[in-house]
């Protein structure tokens, strides 16, 4: 116990409960959860001593490729690295940070992905890869620009806030975007939670279907699922004849949330990959339906204990934001003047008044960000990251991350080792097994 | 059997005839160019979706989504179709001579459906733009968080739907769409009931402190 402080009655939750009383409505922003949970930094890797070799940490050639959603695909869809750029909205996002977004993921032979808001004619000339969502919402679906995808990404529910549709404040929705979207410009957009024309997992097999003969059987059909009842959906989507499988956590980003389902919904990203790898692995199709992770990852750590855990690959958001310079105090910008928050905490990602130009439509705001300076430093991060993940591989005496498994992890907590199914450090047990 | 009218389309082909479709699902998507087919029989899901320009004519039924996401050209059926018609469709014109079934222009974004019966319960659930007509009844919640666009109604409403409400049609939109019917050849001149957004949902009612300086 300690005197002076109240664990129910924190001053943050006081707050809250004045802010809704001003409010009567849910509370929202952008970001992701605030909930302490179970996270990569609590799993460890045990690198080579007597019983294995390393191969030489800097220099020995180390297989990043990966290759995701070959299973009914003519075309899979090949990255040279296995982390690329999430969907994110244009809306959510400025043409100029989508646009950076995909020259970034092109310079390092990586996807981008569109969003929620169909596909932003040059984010499609930045990225040679590009992933098109088609989300409940519609908006700016064109099988014209479908045509054209290297993978399409149904999205069934997103980590931030499965269960619901998107969210985009009115002062986003400016002409282009609304016209895009075909919204009347300037409307609080509160995206449908459902698909229009299916609703279980028998029409999405079909719906599968649907997606493949207008692409004519070329490209990967992803499923992407907000991780909830992971287990089970993850076999839906599988026998629903999805060739990859996103696994998007409680830990994911967003633009814009009901803060209540951002803290209150979902799974963290540890146990998600390990479940859906399980329920893939109990199905006959582990390694053969592509499972990607995303929610929190951060560095190239992050990545490689992704891998180990059970996925192919990674995809990132708000850690590409931020390498595209997110909550950094450049001499343009004023965050507490403009935003009411100091740089490094900023959250306020839908009110879109974004100071360094990415979370916004305001065009004196957008002009702040350079795309092709933006592309750099976001394929720096990218190849910051791939070179980490590379790094860690080796200590583990492999020369290919796809070789990475949970044998080479362990935890650093009894909540850690339950939920990736790897020994408590020190330990030979597994907890909850 | 996609890909072969795409190839026969491409080799000049300006019109096809499906036979015995057997109900089969995803006859006649995503094809992106002009041309007329013809398919005679009921089908299944996803007929002539995600199409850029055909004219499409079933004689039969058709099950859920006919003719989802059209961007432009024209879809007739002869008979009823399922849940989801025309959804999200951005352009074109659709013609059901039966009934229709749940959610009727779901999500619809521009276009004209037009059906001939009934249609079901969320008709022009969340429409953003466009104009279903339905010469008969609707069921519950018509028009349920429609942003924008019409709904026109022949014969009676089951309820609508949050944030929708009736607007009286003028004399010139009622001659139009008995027009429209005629084209379509539907007889009869029923005096439409005509249901638009409120708007009372576009925008959240209030902001917080800090959203206040800033939005």
């Amino acid at each position: 116990m300690v005197y002076g402080s109240n664990q129910v009655w924190a001053p943050w939750t006081v707050d809250d409960i004045h802010s809704k009383a001003d409010l009567g409505r849910y509370r929202i922003r952008g970001m992701s959860t605030h909930q302490k949970i179970t996270h990569f930094d609590d799993l460890t890797f045990l690198s080579t001593g007597l019983t294995r070799f390393p191969l030489e940490g800097y220099k020995e050639q180390c297989n990043t490729r990966v290759e995701l959603g070959g299973l009914n695909a003519e075309n899979p869809l090949v990255l040279e690295t296995p982390i690329y750029i999430t969907g994110m909205s244009w809306g959510a996002l400025s043409a100029n940070a989508k646009t950076a977004l995909g020259k970034a993921a092109s310079m390092v032979g990586t996807a981008s992905c569109t969003g929620d808001g169909g596909m932003l004619p040059a984010e499609r000339e930045a990225s040679d890869k590009l992933i098109y969502q088609v989300l409940p919402s519609r908006y700016g679906l064109n099988p014209n620009h479908m045509a054209t995808a290297q993978a399409i990404e149904i999205v069934v529910g997103q980590g931030a806030k499965p269960g619901t549709g998107g969210l985009l404040m009115g002062v986003k929705v400016l002409d282009e975007v609304a016209e895009s979207r075909d919204l009347p410009p300037g409307i609080d957009q509160r995206s449908p939670a459902r698909h229009p024309d299916w609703l279980g997992p028998d029409d999405l097999a079909i719906k599968i279907e649907q997606l493949r003969e207008a692409t004519d059987w070329k490209v990967p059909i992803h499923v992407k699922l907000g991780a909830c009842r992971v287990a089970d959906d993850v076999k839906l989507a599988a026998k629903a004849g999805a060739d990859a499988i996103v696994i998007d956590s409680m830990v994911a980003g967003t633009g814009a949330s009901a803060e209540i389902l951002l803290d209150h919904s979902g799974i963290p990203t540890v146990p998600a990959i390990v479940l859906a790898r399980e329920a893939l692995r109990e199905i006959g199709l582990y390694r053969k339906v592509s499972l990607i992770a995303s929610g929190g990852i951060r560095n190239g750590a992050d990545v490689a204990k992704a891998l180990a855990l059970g996925a192919d690959a990674v995809a990132i958001g708000i850690a590409a934001l931020i390498a595209l310079n997110c909550n950094r105090d450049i001499p343009e910008a004023n965050f507490e003047q403009e935003i009411g928050l100091p740089a490094g905490s900023c959250n306020r990602c839908h009110t879109g008044k974004c100071p360094v130009g990415i979370a916004t439509q305001d065009p004196e705001l957008v002009k702040r960000l350079d795309p092709d300076e933006g592309a750099e430093r976001v394929a720096n991060f990218l190849n910051s990251m791939t070179m980490e993940l590379a790094l860690l591989t080796r200590s583990l005496g492999k020369g290919d991350v796809k070789s990475l498994e949970p044998e080479d992890l362990a935890a650093l907590t009894i909540e850690a080792s339950a939920m990736a199914r790897v020994p408590l450090v020190g330990t030979d047990k597994v907890f909850g097994m | 059997m996609n890909r072969s009218i795409k190839a026969a389309v491409a080799e000049g082909v300006d019109e096809i005839v499906i036979k015995n479709p057997a109900a089969r699902h995803n006859i006649a998507v995503g094809i992106r160019q002009s041309c007329k087919i013809m398919i005679e029989g009921s089908v299944g899901y996803y007929t002539a979706s995600q199409l850029d320009g055909p004219e499409v004519s079933i004689v039969g039924n058709a099950g859920w989504a006919l003719g989802e996401n059209l961007m432009s050209g024209k879809i007739t059926l002869s008979k009823n179709a399922g849940a989801s018609v025309g959804a999200s469709m951005r352009g074109g014109e659709m013609f059901v001579g039966g009934s229709a079934g749940a959610r009727a222009g779901i999500s619809m974004k521009g276009g004209t459906l037009l059906i001939g019966g009934d249609s079901g319960f969320l008709t022009g659930f969340m429409m953003q733009k466009g104009r279903i007509i339905v010469c008969g009844s609707v069921g519950d919640a018509a028009g349920d968080s429609m942003y924008e666009g019409t709904i026109y109604v022949g014969a009676d409403v089951g309820s609508l739907g949050a944030d929708a409400k009736y607007e009286e049609p003028t004399e010139d939109e009622l001659i139009e769409l008995w027009a429209e019917l005629q084209r379509s050849g539907v007889d009869g001149k029923p005096r439409f009931r005509k249901i638009v957004s409120q708007k009372k949902l576009y925008h959240y009612d209030t902001l917080e402190r800090l959203e206040r300086t800033l939005i």
